[in-house]
């Protein structure tokens, strides 16, 4: 090979590397950015009138006389709406059968979407479900009602080689030369007047319980839930950790019976987090029988179990670290092992195994499969410290599977699931974050 | 003070008995029961230590016991051969089928899938991190790993499920050109380069010699050109029908298992040591040579642990395909096409237990531990093999 190609090998094997750490870098953007910018949407948006009125009567939250009259600001330009729907339901009535069954079918769809709009119109009966109560609460939601309304979806099946493709037609076409033609120009010129969009902060998100299944209100549940859980895993599995890791470092001495002891820690690491899960439902609950079916204290024992391995190194590293003149100055002293151990090795190691078992606690709130048959339920208020051995709790993790896949309006509540996936993620990557900084510190100190 | 601590019986012990005799009660004196009581009290402080440190053993038995014993009633119901030949998998049925074959399938090819993105991409960033950058920006970098490692993988599912299925439903065609081009055009390019100047590299006329290299190279890009194009406006016209495919969960997987395999070779890779670098360095390589020729030969066993606990961490993963691989229970047609829905082991159990949960006892719940052994058993082979590995590696370079 001449020597330029040797260069240009050279060249491009290096930016080989910095391009695949840029695209890592770049997959973490990929995957963060989304649920941060619509993450934020739960806390920060512009809410309609009808998010204030369900915050009066859901929470008892706003000033009621300012809200009154905002209502009634509204109302002025509702009324106008509703006055249409009679006058075209009463023309209907004076139609010719056959004719009027073809507005009727147009008629039916238009008057839901309405609702969806606005909440129950004049002469709706009171609704059973609190989602229907209220009309779109946010602002993003209530444009594409409105959007809805105006015109309707199609799809364009002419050629069978490609999928079909989606167009609009003008709803106001279908209902020409009757009195229902004005209400679209109508509805559309003055939605804002309607609705009343303001810019929103609702921190509530963090901490109401949900209303209807998360249609309204916030996330307290399901963050109380993952902090019991994981501050659960660490009660059990911190000492635990931090006690084998002493006996690993310091006591444990080469031979057969502790190299199998150091495997079967690294084996508990490498298990798949589902087999914990199982594991949990067939010891903790079927065989123990710590609680009667799914509870925290089963789901935490899980987890416990679950973070135990990373704990133990991370505080075998701590404690690995601590200069030997540490030990030896305090041995030469006169201390016995066990002195040394407790008044000059652990407050040494601390700072290292408070890292490992911060990020471990990261681990614990993070993780969900082996809390899905020990301890998560997807609906319930949040549970008191009192219950945590009897009874399962909502938790972030849980919950965010729950509302994407299995929720029965998956689509309409995307916000609140971004929120749900935002909140557990900053937890994490908090948590993360402190332990690399603090882990930052103790490298310069050592050094220094 | 001295003399009530353990380290010092052998010289405090002459004045014990003494002592002892008299009324007054000595804090400096040891009595043979009090250094008694030491001895059992440092023995039973070591016996709870090493019962502590035994509790993991404890721990990793009664998983394997408890996953067995409700995995070993259903192979003794319906026999091994039905779960592992059959792809028929309608456990709700009566009598129900239990054929698995299918969903272990699906297993192996996201499996596949996440290790063949991750693994090179994995490498190169742990030979740039131990080899290339510089030590001021290697501190920003690992951060970011560590950062991908933590986020939950219930987030990440969520993401392939809302994020990225509707975008490859949508647009699946025109995103497979784009990766196509922008992964494989360099190396194509690189490789006509190359192999352009490997032809020529006989020639020892200077002039016809750089000649017929601009010519081979003229003519490679034009082919490799051609190539790309041709692959492209395949890849273009593909149209995805589902998002939630086993395209989509590779990609996520693979992003899940890259912090596993970049630390864990990186370490491999700093554990080669300066003498082999700076003696290739000597003999006139570049970086380039001696990472290929040198230090990746060295370390390889190391790297070949790091791919094997990249792969347990894909194969091990529940939510992310529970939530994106479309629980599709059969094996895509024709066997490599990654753009069918496909279901996993881990989605399985998850999935069914709680329908199975009420009817302890049956088949349908017993299945669900089979696979549970199943992974547990695959992934201790795994990690016994990767620690075999990671432990004669560290001899070896010892040993030298």
């Amino acid at each position: 090979m001449n020597l330029g190609t040797r260069k240009i090998l050279d060249r491009s094997f290096t930016a080989v590397g910095i391009g695949s750490i840029v695209l890592m870098a770049l997959a973490l953007m990929v995957v963060v950015v989304p649920i941060v910018s619509n993450g934020v949407g739960a806390m920060f948006f512009t809410g309609t009138v009808e998010h204030r009125k369900m915050l009066q009567s859901e929470f008892k939250r706003g000033e009621p006389r300012e809200l009154a009259g905002e209502v009634a600001a509204a109302e002025r330009y509702r009324a106008r709406v509703y006055e249409m729907l009679a006058g075209f339901e009463a023309e209907m009535e004076r139609m010719k059968p056959e004719q009027k069954a073809e507005y009727e079918e147009k008629y039916s769809p238009v008057r839901k979407t309405l609702q969806e709009l606005l909440g129950p119109l004049p002469g709706d009966p009171a609704p059973m479900l609190t989602r229907f109560k209220y009309g779109q609460t946010r602002w993003e939601k209530a444009e594409e009602r409105l959007h809805d309304l105006l015109y309707e979806t199609k799809w364009d099946t002419s050629n069978p080689d490609v999928m079909s493709k989606e167009y609009f037609v003008s709803q106001a076409t279908g209902f020409e030369g009757t009195s229902l033609a004005q209400l679209f120009p109508y509805v559309e010129k003055n939605i804002r007047k309607i609705l009343l969009p303001k810019f929103t902060i609702y921190w509530g998100f963090l901490t109401d319980s949900s209303v209807d299944s998360h249609f309204f209100g916030g996330i307290w549940p399901e963050i109380q839930g993952t902090f019991f859980l994981a501050i659960g895993a660490m009660l059990f599995a911190f000492p635990l950790g931090v006690i084998a890791a002493i006996y690993f470092t310091e006591y444990a001495k080469p031979g057969f019976f502790n190299s199998m002891l150091r495997s079967a820690n690294s084996t508990l690491a490498g298990v798949p987090s589902i087999v914990f899960g199982m594991f949990g439902l067939a010891f903790f609950i079927n065989t123990l029988k710590v609680s009667e079916s799914k509870s925290v204290i089963a789901g935490a024992l899980t987890l416990a179990i679950m973070i135990l391995p990373t704990i133990i190194r991370a505080a075998e590293e701590a404690i690995l670290a601590v200069p030997k003149t540490y030990r030896e100055a305090s041995l030469g002293l006169g201390s016995t092992k066990w002195n040394t151990i407790a008044t000059v090795i652990l407050p040494a190691a601390l700072p290292g195994i408070l890292t490992g078992g911060v990020i471990s606690l990261g681990r614990a709130a993070g993780e969900t499969a082996p809390i899905i048959f020990t301890a998560a339920v997807s609906v319930g208020s949040a549970i008191g410290l009192a219950d945590v051995f009897s009874s399962p709790t909502p938790a972030l993790s849980w919950n965010i599977y729950n509302l994407a896949s299995e929720h029965e309006a998956a689509a309409q509540i995307r916000h609140v699931q971004y929120g749900m996936v935002l909140a557990l993620v900053s937890i994490v990557l908090l948590l993360n974050l402190s332990a690399i900084v603090l882990r930052a510190r103790i490298s310069k100190k050592l050094k220094g | 003070m001295l003399c009530v601590t353990g380290n010092y019986h052998e010289n405090t012990s002459f004045m014990t008995e003494g002592s002892a005799g008299g009324n007054r009660t000595n804090a400096f004196v040891v009595t043979s029961r009090k250094r008694a009581m030491q001895k059992v009290s440092k023995m039973a402080g070591e016996g709870i230590l090493l019962g502590v440190a035994s509790f993991v053993a404890v721990v990793v038995l009664f998983i394997f016991y408890f996953v067995a014993r409700d995995a070993v009633p259903f192979f003794q119901i319906r026999g091994f051969s039905e779960f592992f030949t059959s792809s028929k998998w309608y456990p709700a049925d009566t009598p129900g089928e239990f054929g698995a074959l299918a969903i272990i399938y699906g297993s192996l090819m996201v499996t596949l899938g996440a290790t063949l993105l991750a693994v090179p991409m994995g490498v190169a960033a742990a030979i740039c991190l131990s080899d290339i950058l510089p030590f001021s920006v290697r501190q920003y970098a690992k951060p970011v790993i560590e950062m991908l490692a933590a986020i939950p993988s219930v987030a990440f599912g969520f993401f392939a499920l809302v994020v990225m299925a509707p975008l490859l439903q949508n647009n699946g065609g025109p995103i497979l050109m784009w990766l196509w081009l922008l992964l494989v055009s360099p190396f194509l390019f690189l490789a006509v380069i190359v192999g352009s100047d490997l032809l020529t590299t006989n020639i020892a006329d200077q002039k016809r010699r750089r000649q017929l290299n601009l010519l081979f190279m003229v003519l490679f890009g034009i082919l490799s050109v051609a190539f790309l194009y041709q692959v492209a406006t395949i890849l273009f016209a593909i149209q995805i029908l589902t998002g939630t495919n086993a395209l989509n969960v590779s990609i996520i997987l693979s992003f899940m298992a890259l912090p596993t395999i970049v630390s864990v070779s990186e370490d491999a890779l700093q554990a080669v040591g300066r003498d082999l670098r700076e003696g290739s360095y000597a003999l006139g390589a570049t970086r380039a040579e001696t990472i290929i020729k040198t230090i990746l030969p060295a370390a390889s066993s190391g790297i070949l642990a790091a791919v094997i606990l990249g792969v347990m961490r894909a194969l091990g993963e529940t939510m992310v395909v529970w939530m994106a691989s479309g629980n599709a229970s059969h094996i895509p047609s024709p066997w490599f096409n990654y753009l069918e829905s496909i279901r996993t082991l881990t989605a399985t159990i998850a999935g069914d237990m709680g329908e199975a949960d009420q009817v302890t006892g049956s088949a349908r719940f017993h299945v669900l531990f089979a696979m549970g052994l199943l992974l547990l058993v695959i992934s201790f082979i795994c990690n016994f093999i990767s620690e075999r590995i990671v432990v004669r590696q560290r001899k070896i370079l010892s040993g030298q």
